[in-house]
C-alpha cells in the first residue's frame, strides 16, 4: 500500500478550472479528508484519483507506478459513495463475500476469515443474514464500507458517505470508521463538506478552495494555525473573528479590540487584519488590564448550552463564545479581552509568521 | 404591532391529523422559531397562516382582527418558502415585482415600490441580475423584498436555509438577524435543525405531531422544558434521557441520586433529562469528593474545533457531553473519562405522559 502522489494535477471543464495545479501526497496508511465548500473541486479531485475523470494535465502515482492513464478498473481502488451500491436481494454477508470473489490475493479460507473480521469490526455479525432491502440507510452504508475494506486494495475513496443517513446512523458510521481503522490500515481519501467529520476522522485535512489546496495539515494544526483567513473562517462554529485596524498611532497599528496599539509588523499596517477565535474572547470586569469596553448586541444559546455573544467593540464586531454560567445574565455594557497569545495577524488573506505584540507592553520593560 | 393569535387551529388530510388544535400567541416584533421534526406540522401551519390552505377549524387573529376568511393576496404577510423559491428565468426585479403584477398594480407604481424595497434591503444594484448570479445572502434579501412590497409587518420563513452549505447558513443566519433588527417586523421561522432553532429564536415553539409540545422564551424553554419532547427536540448535542424512579422527593437513576423540587404531582416512573453541559469532565484533582458522577469510556470524540462532543458509555447508559477541545482532543476511543454530574437544572418528566414534574435541587 504505497503513498499516493499528485503532481500538478489540473482538470478543466470548458473555461472552468475545477482542479488547479494540485501537488500533494497522501501518505500510506493514513486518512486524508478533502474538505471544502461546494464547488471547491474536491469531488473532481477524488474522481481523478479513482480514474473516473481524466486530468487535463499532471500525473497521479500510486507509489512508483504512474496510473494517470490507467482505466479505473485496473487501479485497485475501493469506493464508498453517497448512495450505497450493492445487491439488494442478497444478505449482508453475501454482499461482503461478493466483493472478495475476484480478489486473488486471498485463498478460500483466508476469504472466510476476512469476511468474519469485517463483520466483527463493523458490528454487523448479528445482522449477517439479513437482506439489504430490510436495512436502514445507515446500516446499508456500513455494509458498503465493509465491501470496500474487505478487499486488499491500495486505497479506498469515500465520497460524502454520511450525506444521506440520519443523525443517529451517522454517529454509528463514524464510530465504525474509527474502529475499523484500528485493524485495517488502507490509505483513505475521504471527501466531505462537513468540518466536524473531517476534524474527527482525518490524520490530515486538505482544505480546498477554488480548485486549489488552501492548506494541508493535521486537523488541530489547521484549526489552531490556519495559513489563511479562509481556513480560520471555514473551520469553527462560527469561524474566526477578523478585525480591521482603525488607524495608526505612535508608530503602531490601532485595533479597537486591544487597549494598546500593536507594533507594526514588517510591511506596515496596509491590508492588515487581526484574527481571534470566538472561544478565546474573554469577558472580564470593567477596567481590568487588557480589557476594552464592549456593547452586547445579541446573545444566543449555542453548542452545549454555551452562549454566543455578538459584541460591538468600537467600530469592530466581535463574536464571543462563553460558558453557560457566564452568559446566562449579562448587562448590555461589558468589557472584553482578546488575549494576544490567541491573536494572529493576516495580510492579503495570508497569516503572518510574526506574533502580534502590544506597543505599550514593550515600553513598560524600559 | 402585528400580534398573532392562533385559536384552536386544526387541519386533517383524510384520516391524518396534521394540526391537532393549536392555540398560540406570537409576540409582535420578535422572532419566533417553530421547530420540530419533519412532519410535525410546521409547514402546514405556515401555509394556513399565509392563506395557502384553509383550516378545518379555528381562526387566526392579527392585532385582534380575524384574517381566517381573507384570501392569501389580501393578507399582508411576507412569505419566504424553502430555499427562497426565486424564479430562475426572471431578473431580481421581476421576481420581486411578481406579486404586484399579479395584483394588477400599475407599472410606474411597481417600479417605485420595488426601488423602495430594494433600497431598504440593499439590493438596488442587483435588480437586473438573475438569481443564479446572486450570493446566498443576496437571494435571501431578494426573497424578503417580495414580502416588504406587500407592506408586510409579518414575515414567515419556512426553513429558508435547508440543504444549504453549513458555512453559508452561518452567514445567512447572521444576515437575517441584522435585517430583522432593521425592519423591526414580526418574524415566524421554521427549522428542523435544533441548533439553528436556538441560534435564531427570541421565542421558541416546539411542534410535535401537530401539537404544541412547549412554547416559551428561548432560554426559559431550554432550561425548563415543559414537556419531554421539547427537551429532546431543542439543544445541540441532543440531551441525555435516562430512566429513573422517584420516591418522595428523591430521584434514583443508574448514574445519580438527587433531590427533586416538584412543580406538580410526581409519578413513580420518571425520565430525567441531562443536558450535555451538565456532564462535566473531571480530570485528575477536579473531582470533588462525594459529588455524583463516575468514570465513563469514550466511544467517539467528535471535534467541532472549539469543543468536542464526547460520546460515553457509563453505568450501562450512553452519555453525550461537550468539553473544550483543548482539554479532551487527545483522548482516544476506549479512554476512561471521569465526570461529575450537576443535579441542579436536571429536568424530571413523567415517563408515561412526558409532562414535566420538576428539576434537581441546587
Amino acid at each position: 500500500m504505497p503513498d499516493i502522489r499528485l503532481l500538478g494535477l489540473t482538470r478543466r471543464f470548458g473555461s472552468i478550472v475545477a482542479v488547479n495545479d494540485v501537488t500533494m501526497t497522501f501518505p500510506e496508511g493514513t486518512v486524508t479528508c478533502l474538505l471544502g465548500p461546494s464547488g471547491c473541486g474536491k469531488t473532481t479531485l477524488m474522481r481523478m484519483i479513482a480514474g473516473l475523470e481524466a486530468p487535463s494535465r499532471g500525473t497521479i502515482a500510486f507509489g512508483e507506478r504512474d496510473v494517470t492513464r490507467l482505466p479505473a478498473r485496473l487501479r485497485d481502488v475501493g469506493m464508498v459513495f453517497q448512495y450505497p451500491v450493492m445487491y439488494r436481494t442478497l444478505t449482508v454477508q453475501e454482499n461482503i463475500e461478493l466483493a472478495l470473489q475476484h480478489d486473488r490475493r486471498f485463498a478460500h479460507d483466508d476469504r472466510r476469515r476476512r469476511v468474519e473480521e469485517v463483520l466483527d469490526v463493523l458490528h454487523l455479525s448479528d445482522q449477517r443474514d439479513r437482506r439489504m432491502a430490510a436495512l436502514d440507510s445507515g446500516t446499508r452504508q456500513k455494509v458498503a464500507v465493509g465491501r470496500a475494506i474487505a478487499r486488499s486494495c491500495d486505497v479506498i475513496l469515500f465520497d460524502e458517505p454520511t450525506t444521506n443517513v440520519e443523525v443517529h446512523a451517522k454517529l454509528q458510521l463514524l464510530r465504525a470508521f474509527k474502529e475499523f481503522r484500528t485493524r485495517f490500515r488502507q490509505t483513505i481519501i475521504y471527501v466531505t463538506h462537513d468540518q466536524t467529520e473531517a476534524m474527527t476522522l482525518a490524520d490530515q485535512i486538505a482544505l480546498m478552495r477554488d480548485g486549489r489546496i488552501s492548506q494541508c495539515s493535521p486537523p488541530r494544526e489547521l484549526y489552531d494555525y490556519p495559513d489563511s483567513e479562509f481556513g480560520g473562517w471555514f473551520l469553527g462554529n462560527p469561524g474566526m473573528n477578523f478585525i480591521e485596524p482603525s488607524g495608526e498611532r505612535d508608530g503602531g497599528v490601532v485595533f479597537d479590540v486591544f487597549p494598546h496599539p500593536l507594533a507594526a509588523p514588517a510591511g506596515g499596517a496596509a491590508r492588515l487584519r487581526a484574527g481571534i477565535r470566538p472561544e478565546y474572547v474573554r469577558l472580564c470586569p470593567p477596567g481590568s488590564a487588557g480589557a476594552v469596553p464592549a456593547r452586547l448586541l445579541r446573545r444566543a444559546i449555542t453548542i452545549g448550552g454555551q452562549y454566543l455573544l455578538t459584541l460591538a467593540v468600537g467600530q469592530a464586531r466581535l463574536k464571543a463564545k462563553v460558558a453557560p454560567d457566564q452568559g446566562a445574565a449579562l448587562p448590555t455594557d461589558l468589557a472584553v479581552e482578546c488575549p494576544l497569545e490567541h491573536v494572529m495577524l493576516f495580510r492579503d488573506n495570508a497569516r503572518l509568521a510574526e506574533a502580534p505584540r502590544a506597543l505599550a507592553a514593550r515600553a513598560s520593560v524600559f | 404591532m402585528s400580534r398573532i393569535c392562533i385559536e384552536g387551529l386544526a387541519k386533517s388530510y383524510g384520516r391524518g391529523t396534521v394540526l391537532g388544535g393549536i392555540d398560540l400567541d406570537v409576540a409582535p416584533e420578535r422572532l419566533t422559531v417553530f421547530c420540530g421534526p419533519p412532519g410535525s406540522g410546521k409547514s402546514v401551519l405556515f401555509r394556513v397562516i399565509v392563506g395557502l390552505e384553509a383550516p378545518d377549524a379555528g381562526r387566526i387573529l392579527v392585532d385582534g382582527a380575524d384574517i381566517t376568511p381573507l384570501p392569501a393576496a389580501r393578507r399582508t404577510i411576507g412569505y419566504v418558502p424553502q430555499s427562497f423559491a426565486l424564479f430562475p428565468h426572471m431578473s431580481v426585479f421581476d421576481n420581486v415585482a411578481y406579486p404586484l403584477k399579479l395584483q394588477g398594480v400599475e407599472r410606474a407604481e411597481i417600479a417605485r415600490r420595488v426601488a423602495q424595497a430594494a433600497e431598504l434591503l440593499r439590493i438596488s444594484k442587483l435588480l437586473r441580475k438573475r438569481p443564479s448570479e446572486l450570493s446566498g445572502g443576496e437571494k435571501q434579501r431578494a426573497a424578503l423584498a417580495r414580502g416588504i412590497l406587500k407592506d408586510a409587518r409579518i414575515f414567515i420563513l419556512d426553513d429558508p436555509l435547508v440543504g444549504l452549505d453549513f458555512k453559508l447558513r452561518e452567514g445567512l443566519m447572521e444576515d437575517l438577524a441584522e435585517m430583522r433588527a432593521e425592519l423591526g417586523a414580526t418574524f415566524l421561522y421554521a427549522t428542523s435543525d435544533p441548533l439553528e432553532a436556538l441560534m435564531m429564536a427570541d421565542d421558541l415553539v416546539v411542534l410535535d405531531g401537530g401539537r404544541v409540545a412547549d412554547a416559551n422564551r428561548v432560554d426559559r424553554l431550554y432550561a425548563e422544558p415543559r414537556h419531554l419532547r421539547a427537551a429532546e427536540l431543542v439543544g445541540f448535542p441532543r440531551c441525555n434521557v435516562i430512566p429513573g424512579k422517584l420516591e418522595g422527593d428523591i430521584c434514583t437513576t443508574a448514574l445519580l441520586r438527587f433531590r427533586v423540587v416538584a412543580e406538580r404531582a410526581p409519578a413513580p416512573d420518571v425520565v430525567v433529562v441531562i443536558r450535555p453541559e451538565q456532564v462535566v469532565f473531571a480530570d485528575g484533582a477536579a473531582h470533588p469528593p462525594g459529588a455524583p458522577g463516575g468514570v465513563g469510556t469514550v466511544q467517539l470524540l467528535e471535534d467541532l474545533g472549539a469543543e468536542c462532543v464526547v460520546h460515553l458509555a457509563a453505568a450501562g447508559e450512553t452519555l453525550v457531553t461537550t468539553a473544550p477541545s483543548r482539554a479532551v482532543a487527545h483522548l482516544d476511543v476506549g479512554a476512561p473519562y471521569p465526570f461529575v454530574l450537576r443535579p441542579r437544572g436536571i429536568s424530571v418528566f413523567d415517563r408515561a405522559s412526558g409532562a414535566r414534574i420538576g428539576s434537581g435541587d441546587a
